[in-house]
């Protein structure tokens, strides 16, 4: 699904080496080359330690390339200076467990805090605050909350509504479900997938979880060792099962299933994803 | 090779940093090690003379190379501190009283009067704290916080039958340096969740400030989390079935070799050194010969 040519974020030819120069240097990342259009989500995939925090930390500038570019609509982050806050107020990002980062007394105070550095006016920030959190689910009351009184979906939710506050055109979100539970991670991608509905914004999801990246991904990178070792549609990707889990990557069950069946020599599609999917294939199987 | 970003703290904080070469120097014991070291900061401080100070930076830069670590780690972080350094020894030339009235005057204009005397001891300052500062890098470089650990214990293990809390103590020094590098990483992340959030934290250099301002939103949430780290440290002790010092036996035994000796005779030889200089005044007679060939 690419419906405009130019992407909201360019990354070209991206290498990173962390404690460059002392006996401790590790390439993180290593030839990077990754696009993200209007309209779609993208989703990063790979074990612990394949570079995607530190992918991630590049696509709003919070790490300046060492080599290659990083470009977010017309602006080059390697030549940037003062508008690396534009860049950052354009690509929001939401660090893997964000509820550790609240730090305002008050729960709206907390979400008022990009707004109020993008130097907006009291109205509008009140009223960035309000839809943000009502966009997560939040009632306007609790700002007057104490953030510390909130439960952990809630805190997480207060986190991506900071965020959302800012307006960005692309959400970068690093493992946005990890230790909620079921309920709390169905609400949060049921939020973010309404974030997106209006089509114009673009959002890049890394998890571990790959029934999140089934369910918000219209494509997929897979990160080994700093580089990308697979590209392509969710399908594509989760199509090659025999590589992901040679990897150390895991497939959604339904894709692992008909690849077992496969392998027993069943006809089965390769490109199957949900549970739904899955259950109209071995109804073919028994119709046939 | 561009410039580090404005968020990683650990590469400022090479001092302090372990680097396991295997040098002779690291497998030296380390209650020598912390012998050795109060014995070159106490001589460092007492001995106000340039050529004893000297005679102690040659022996520090002569231990560095044995460490086999690059010179570069250990000269970085004085690179930072040269500044301050430079402030303090003007003030200890224009301000020291004793300094002031005695010696050759070299400069006076209305308050302002340099005298040779005020010179050396500023020059002396930054010297002092040079060769502290990479006594102490070679200190970190090759002892292991555990080696650390265990030093700090069996050099205090005498004052234990007073009272005094030796195995704790060298307990709270192990676990405040061990946390040392988790909360320069909790910090990191939260300076960059807030600079995601348009916090600015890298371009008003200038504007101290501004820049003390836009650290206090990172106090709380870090303070919280070090409670955080701290709650849960207890409860891994206590689910050990941790009980202190007492009957406590030790993994690491330490011994004391032929070469740990001969190191604690090579740093008695040069603080020795060093103090005798300082009361020979060798520094006048230097002085006195430098000036005769000058005149020449």
């Amino acid at each position: 699904m690419i419906p405009f040519k130019t992407p909201l974020i360019g990354v070209k030819r991206l290498s990173h080496t962390y404690l460059a120069g002392t006996d401790l240097s590790v390439d993180s990342l290593k030839n990077i080359d990754l696009e993200v259009f209007r309209g779609e989500t993208v989703g990063i995939i790979g074990p612990a330690g394949s570079g995607k925090s530190t992918l991630l930390q590049h696509l709003n500038g919070l790490l300046r390339p060492q080599r290659g570019d990083v470009w977010v609509k017309d602006i080059s982050i390697l030549h940037s200076g003062e508008e690396i806050r534009t860049v950052r107020t354009h690509v929001g990002l939401l660090f893997q467990n964000p509820e550790n980062q609240l730090f305002e007394q008050f729960a709206g105070d907390d979400v008022a805090f990009g707004p109020r550095n993008m130097g907006l006016s009291t109205e509008e920030v009140r009223r960035r605050v309000k839809n943000a959190m009502e966009m997560v689910g939040l009632p306007f009351s609790y700002k007057d909350r104490l953030t510390a009184h909130l439960s952990l979906g809630e805190k997480r939710r207060l986190a991506l509504a900071g965020v959302l506050a800012m307006d960005p055109e692309v959400l970068v979100l690093d493992e946005p479900t990890a230790s909620l539970d079921p309920d709390g991670r169905r609400r949060l991608l049921h939020i973010l997938s309404g974030w997106k509905s209006s089509g114009t914004k673009a959002m890049v999801i890394a998890s571990h979880n790959m029934d999140d990246i089934v369910e918000t991904s219209d494509r997929v990178y897979v990160l080994l060792r700093g580089k990308i070792a697979l590209a392509g549609t969710t399908r594509q990707v989760f199509s090659g099962v025999d590589f992901l889990l040679h990897n150390d990557l895991a497939v959604p069950v339904a894709s692992e299933l008909m690849h077992y069946l496969r392998k027993r020599g069943f006809p089965v599609s390769s490109e199957v994803l949900t549970d739904r999917e899955a259950a109209q294939e071995v109804r073919g199987l028994y119709d046939a | 090779m561009r410039e580090r970003s404005e968020f990683e703290l650990f590469s400022k904080l090479s001092i302090g940093q372990y680097i396991p070469t295997g040098s002779v120097i690291h497998r030296l014991d380390p209650r020598i090690k912390l012998i050795l070291g109060i014995l070159l900061i106490a001589t460092a401080v007492l001995a106000g003379s340039v050529v004893a100070i000297l005679i102690l930076l040659s022996s520090v830069i002569l231990g560095l190379c044995l460490t086999r670590v690059q010179l570069r780690l250990a000269f970085t972080p004085l690179k930072f501190m040269l500044f301050f350094l430079f402030i303090l020894a003007v003030i200890q030339v224009f301000t020291i009283p004793q300094y002031r009235t005695d010696g050759t005057v070299l400069l006076h204009r209305g308050v302002v009067k340099v005298t040779t005397l005020s010179l050396l001891s500023g020059t002396l300052l930054i010297f002092r704290f040079v060769v502290i500062v990479l006594g102490l890098s070679m200190f970190s470089f090759s002892t292991s916080t555990t080696e650390l650990l265990h030093g700090i214990e069996h050099l205090l293990r005498p004052l234990e039958r007073i009272g005094f809390p030796a195995h704790e103590l060298a307990l709270t020094v192990h676990i405040s340096i061990r946390f040392l590098p988790i909360l320069a990483g909790e910090a990191e992340q939260l300076m960059k969740a807030q600079a995601s959030r348009g916090a600015d934290f890298g371009y008003s250099k200038w504007n101290f400030f501004r820049k003390i301002r836009k650290m206090l939103p990172l106090l709380l949430p870090l303070f919280i989390v070090s409670l955080k780290h701290a709650q849960h440290m207890a409860r891994a002790m206590e689910s050990r079935c941790y009980t202190g010092g007492a009957g406590r036996s030790h993994f690491v035994h330490l011994h004391t070799g032929p070469s740990d000796y001969s190191a604690l005779l090579f740093g008695c030889a040069v603080s020795a050194s060093a103090l005798l200089v300082y009361y020979l005044a060798v520094d006048e007679a230097v002085g006195r010969l430098l000036l005769n060939i000058l005149r020449m």
